[in-house]
């Protein structure tokens, strides 16, 4: 999506955190401007609405390592870093951060880490919350501070890095971060099951549970996602259908063993078809699952997150509602696309109530994840308030007292 | 009286001081607390309240004014209530494990503790999660588990007593961080009783919740941002096979380079522990493992997974080891053997026990790489000091803890104890590390803190636990030095004496 501005916006590029950190105490200090960092900009239009004006803080230049032991399998970036950047880097020394973020070769780590971007993996090695271990950020007063440190292991103070994941540039600008890495794995390999019904695709996601394998991701998608899927991805899967998708990596022998199994397996489910992909092919497929969630073709994309065991419940209602949908779904993360028919935001409105009905709302948040640029402003980017939601506020109040920080959207788009 | 905003505060409630002995008003406040729980899980007579005078840190001491067992969340919400209407300052206990002081009640006050409430509240095995209460001992979730093929990952060698309330408050760790992270990677959601009293939720069982991460910034506040009272933990499966494997290195240098190589190569042991030449000795003395008593240092490295892919894995390892000057290795080959292996780590302290009569341990990290430094620092200090110093520790992880011996009858020895402690965190903290891995800052290396940290991180971190804590009414003076008034605190070191091994 690309961000359009009717208010206006001048930019600052940053050359170093200090550098950074004067520029935002001087803005607190003096007749004081909204601020909005920005990485890659893959997601600015949902972030920073087309009326605000203010700075657009821009983290390209704060792309720096700032030290990488490599036999420590930590490393320390500046918050502007891409991800292809650092991938380049890590991969080099047969090192990675095992997270998936679409549009790599725009999204920086600040991005990733504000937004809690993952994908597929999920399932097996977790989210960016497990992999910071030291952050430093400048809050809307200006502010540099820091936690953590530098080691894997270290429990001295209060964990900021995990209020800083997941908070949407609304607490503090993200400057410099210090990784854990972990090992590459040798290759990875797919199998994908076509299902006819919902109940056996079900009945086959909740068996991973017993599985003997040990998959690194699961994810599905229905028909109409399948299609999209298989077209970015040059692949042949069956789009007439449901698609359960497992992954596995590792040494080869272990992941050939792996996806043979899991065939074995899940032949009580009667799948209509499987085929077990290999290697390179596997990759372009992956990369098609982690790069659709973002896909911005669609008049809106949501994001619900359920229990796995109830997650089918939400993909019929959606599927029925002609929604495009893909799931990490051993996770029960779902994301749907709507369709070009939901044309005007009461259409949308109504989409989204009768999705809520299928959710309990004790235990599954719907959140808007894109959106056309204009409806940004109308539709909540969370549909509830979240658990912990007025700690949250006095969380922004504190540590933003003038409400400098992509504030009116953390603000307004909650309808508690 | 307090509202539930946790804003208003009327003071009419007396000072502290007053409250005790038998003045009025602390009959008053030990009558309301006996209505919420009872006359059985109330305790206030001095020679009751002695018992929790101290944690596993038994350095310093200071006596709780009243002990109270509750048995739910609403019962700890009104005695969180009362002490704010009186004005006393209250802190959450579970098992008391502590290695950092976070038990101490400074100032006395109201200790909650919580081993009454114990239960597992649900398991759901499709969706990978468990509830339990706060109280529950960590094992006894794996236990419930067994035979589910899941187990409940975090595994602080104190497993057998500590909480689930006090892991998460400490963010512990343990022998398997090194593969499966510690407590905050497996917490998906919280209940806690905020220090006003109100009782609020954090996370939940999904995957993600939206907004903040606030269940994530609660774990390892070291109960200063009030008192879990349920908490959502992700279940993990069982491996489904595991190999184990003693190797015995003539020097320690060869021991780490060991470590390293292992885990560039691609490897992550669930296990890679680290027993040094004079721990040896001591294992060796009491249990007659068979090490040999020259050696360097010994690993127990174990790896789990699927059963086809081990074997490959310790064929790698072996062949790391050999390069890395290893003089032999022991593998465990039925589970029995397995257990011996353990056996010699897990009881590395009872065998100190053998060597002095008084003994301390360290919890310093360093990035893995630095091991060697470290460990031929704390060989230098202890000839400094002319103090024996041996060590047994979680090497892939580059947590070390280094075991002073001493005898604490001899002041002299105490004030060395201290001083070469100091000057091992110290060495850590110029090596890139920290002064603490898992048993956190508490009172004990509260000094630290401003080191570590400069005057806006520790203004950050305030602002944050004033968030949850205004008043500083719950678990007074812990983890940030600004909040140290010393003559209120009491906590002066006088003398560490010997500490509860790890
Ligand atoms: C509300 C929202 C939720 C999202 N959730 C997911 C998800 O769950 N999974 C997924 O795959 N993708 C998600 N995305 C997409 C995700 O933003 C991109 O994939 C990418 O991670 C963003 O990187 P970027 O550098 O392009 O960030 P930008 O598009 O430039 O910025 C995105 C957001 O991050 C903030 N930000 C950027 N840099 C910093 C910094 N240094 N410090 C503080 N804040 C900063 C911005 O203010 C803005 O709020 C989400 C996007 C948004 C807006
Ligand atoms: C033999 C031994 C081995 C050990 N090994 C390890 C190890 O391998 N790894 C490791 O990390 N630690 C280890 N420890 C330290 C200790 O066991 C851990 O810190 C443990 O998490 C403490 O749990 P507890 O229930 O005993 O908590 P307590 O000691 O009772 O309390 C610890 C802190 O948590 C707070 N607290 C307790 N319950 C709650 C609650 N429900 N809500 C809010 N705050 C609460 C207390 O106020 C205090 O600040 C070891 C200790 C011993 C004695």
């Amino acid at each position: 999506m690309s961000p359009t501005h009717s208010g206006s916006l001048e930019e600052f590029v940053p050359a170093s955190q200090t550098e950074l950190s004067r520029f935002m105490t001087d803005n607190a200090e003096a007749a004081p401007k909204q601020l909005f960092s920005v990485g890659g900009r893959t997601s600015l239009s949902v972030c920073c609405p087309a009326s605000q004006s203010g700075t657009l803080i821009c983290m390209s230049q704060l792309n720096r390592v700032i030290d990488y032991p490599v036999r420590d399998m930590t490393i320390t970036v500046e918050a502007g870093m891409r991800l292809d950047q650092l991938t380049e880097i890590v991969s080099a020394e047969g090192q990675r951060l095992p997270i998936d973020v679409p549009q790599s070769n725009r999204a920086t780590l600040g991005g990733v880490i504000a937004t809690n971007t993952c994908g597929p993996r999920r399932f097996s090695y977790g989210t960016i919350r497990d992999y910071v271990i030291g952050i430093s950020a400048i809050d809307g007063e200006g502010n540099l501070f820091k936690s953590g440190g530098r080691v894997v292991k270290n429990v001295a103070g209060y964990d900021l890095s995990k209020m800083l994941v997941g908070s949407l540039g609304t607490l503090a600008v993200i400057s410099q971060v210090s990784l854990n890495l972990r090992p590459k794995p040798e290759t990875m390999s797919m199998v994908w099951f076509a299902f006819e019904s919902f109940q056996n695709a079900d009945r086959a996601l909740e068996a991973i549970v017993t599985s003997g394998t040990r998959p690194t991701a699961v994810e599905y998608c229905n028909s109409k996602a399948a299609r999209q899927i298989a077209a970015e991805s040059r692949s042949e899967l069956p789009s007439e259908h449901q698609i359960v998708c497992v992954c596995y990596e590792g040494p080869a022998n272990v992941v050939n063993w792996q996806a043979e199994r899991i065939r074995e397996e899940w032949k009580e489910f009667s799948p209509l078809s499987s085929q077990i992909v290999e290697a390179e092919k596997a990759t372009r497929l992956y990369n098609a699952f982690t790069e659709y969630q973002t896909s911005s073709d669609d008049p809106v994309t949501l994001k619900a997150v359920v229990l796995p065991s109830q997650m089918m419940k939400f993909v019929e209602a959606a599927t029925e509602l002609n929604i495009a949908v893909q799931a990490h779904a051993a996770d029960g993360i779902v994301f749907g696309h709507l369709p070009d028919s939901a044309s005007s935001l009461e259409d949308v409105q109504q989409i989204l109530k009768q999705l809520q009905k299928a959710i309990s709302p004790q235990t599954a948040h719907l959140t808007i994840y894109q959106c056309e640029s204009e409806w940004a402003e109308s539709l909540p980017l969370f549909c509830a308030a979240p658990p912990g939601w007025s700690l949250m506020q006095q969380l922004k109040q504190a540590l933003d007292p003038q409400q400098l920080l992509n504030s009116q959207r953390f603000a307004e788009l909650v309808e508690a | 009286m307090v509202d539930s905003s946790n804003q208003t505060i009327t003071q009419e409630a007396p000072p502290l001081d007053e409250l005790k002995t038998g003045s009025p008003p602390f009959t008053s406040l030990v009558q309301q607390l006996t209505q919420i729980v009872g006359q059985a899980n109330i305790l206030y007579n001095a020679d009751e309240l002695l018992v929790y005078e101290c944690d596993g840190y038994i350095v310093d001491k200071s006596a709780p004014d009243i002990v109270i067992f509750p048995i739910s969340t609403e019962q700890i919400s009104a005695i969180v209530k009362l002490c704010n209407q009186f004005n006393v300052p209250f802190l959450a206990r579970g098992a008391g494990t502590s290695l950092s002081g976070g038990c101490l009640p400074i100032g006395g006050g109201v200790m909650i503790v919580l081993t009454k409430m114990k239960q597992i509240l649900e398991i759901n095995l499709r969706d990978r999660y468990a509830i339990v209460e706060p109280g529950m001992v960590n094992l006894h979730l794996t236990n419930a588990l067994k035979g589910t093929g899941y187990h409940y990952a975090p595994d602080p060698s104190s497993q057998g007593s500590c909480t689930i309330g006090g892991n998460i408050a400490t963010n512990s760790g343990g022998p398997h961080t090194l593969k499966y992270g510690v407590t905050t990677n497996h917490v998906l959601g919280l209940e806690a009783v905020l220090p006003d009293g109100s009782i609020i939720e954090l996370g939940g069982p999904t995957a993600e919740t939206p907004g903040y991460d606030l269940h994530g910034l609660y774990v390892g506040n070291e109960g200063t941002f009030g008192i879990c009272t349920k908490a959502i933990v992700r279940i993990t499966r069982d491996p489904e096979s595991h190999r184990t494997m003693l190797a015995v290195f003539q020097t320690i240098a060869d021991a780490t380079r060991a470590i390293s190589a292992i885990i560039a190569a691609g490897i992550i042991p669930s296990a890679l522990e680290m027993m040094d030449h004079g721990i040896i000795q001591a294992v060796e003395e009491a249990f007659h493992f068979g090490f040999p008593l020259d050696a360097g240092a010994v690993l127990l490295i174990e790896v789990d997974g699927l059963e086809i892919a081990l074997d490959e894995e310790v064929r790698q390892i072996l062949e790391i080891c050999e390069s890395c000057n290893v003089r032999e290795i022991q593998r465990a080959d039925t589970p029995e053997e397995r257990q011996l292996i353990w056996k010699s780590r897990k009881q590395a302290f009872g065998a100190i026990g053998r060597l002095s009569p008084s003994y301390c341990t360290q919890d310093g990290v360093v990035p893995r790489t630095r091991l060697p430094e470290i460990l031929e620092f704390i060989e230098a200090t202890s000839k400094k000091y002319n103090m024996r110093i041996v060590n047994v520790f979680h090497a892939g992880d580059g947590n070390v803890h280094p075991i002073l011996l001493f005898d604490e009858r001899d002041q002299e020895q105490i004030q060395k104890v201290l001083e070469a402690s100091e000057e091992i965190l110290e060495k850590c903290l110029e090596l890139g590390g920290s002064v603490t891995g898992e048993h956190g800052i508490g009172v004990e290396k509260i000094n630290f803190m401003s080191r570590i940290f400069n005057e806006t991180d520790l203004d950050t971190m305030e602002t944050v636990r004033n968030i949850f804590n205004p008043r500083q009414i719950c678990s007074r003076d812990k983890v940030l030095p600004q909040h140290q008034a010393d003559e209120k605190a009491g906590v002066v070191q006088s003398h560490p004496a010997r500490r509860a091994p790890h």
